[in-house]
């Protein structure tokens, strides 16, 4: 799975830090997110798209390997 | 993410007060640095009790009984799990990953290692193995779960 975490971030200009905040999870989460180290549950993707007020398909993307 | 089954943060102070010292003083009465000979005799419950190697027991009795050991091996036990299983400061479902990853691998390697000795160690010094492998896992567990966090934490410092 692939996601556009980082350049969403961008966009909003905030960083890692100020996004964990928001969604209430640590910073190492958001950063593991983004290194396509760790697929987040679907609460927290959920959280993710209000947040950056996009529907999850658009921030998280199938892979075919997945 | 909610989690019911962990203490709250600040059993985490308190575990390393109580594990720390009982590790040192653990380890310098294995290599017999300092003995408790002396420590006085105190009756205790024994449910079950054969201090010559099963050629008498008993059952519910009360036995005398230099309670050093015990004390020891308790405050060892009760520190590495308050320390082991208490929230971080943020606890959130990756320092869960995190955390269950932890505990695997410690059990792999304790396990690993305990399977290791069972293969070459004989004798009276592999009852010494198994003595230290009731507290390793938790130990093993412990340095591999804060090492991540602190692996993480030394490479989110590069980052923005």
């Amino acid at each position: 799975m692939k996601n556009n975490l980082r350049v969403e971030r961008a966009i909003k200009d905030i960083t890692q830090e100020e996004l964990a905040r928001h969604i209430g999870v640590t910073r190492q989460a958001i950063n593991s997110i983004e290194l396509n180290k760790y697929v987040p549950s679907t609460i927290l993707a959920l959280k993710l798209s209000k947040y950056f007020n996009k529907s999850v398909n658009e921030i998280f993307i199938l892979e075919d390997t997945d | 993410m909610k989690t019911k089954v962990l203490f709250p943060n600040c059993f985490k102070k308190v575990g390393w007060i109580i594990f720390i010292p009982s590790v040192i003083i653990g380890i310098l009465t294995l290599l017999n640095v300092i003995q408790f000979k002396n420590f006085k005799e105190v009756t205790v419950f024994a449910i079950f009790s054969d201090p010559h190697y099963f050629q008498k027991y008993e059952w519910f009795c009360f036995i005398k009984n230099n309670i050093s050991d015990e004390i020891l091996c308790i405050m060892n036990i009760i520190g590495a799990i308050l320390v082991a299983f208490s929230k971080e400061k943020h606890e959130d479902e990756y320092i869960a990953k995190v955390r269950l990853e932890s505990l695997v691998w410690a059990i792999y390697i304790n396990f690993g290692i305990l399977l290791f000795c069972t293969i070459f160690v004989y004798g009276t010094f592999f009852l010494n193995i198994m003595m230290i492998s009731m507290f390793s896992v938790l130990i093993i567990f412990i340095i591999r779960f804060n090492f991540i966090l602190y692996k993480l934490k030394k490479s989110l410092g590069n980052e923005k």
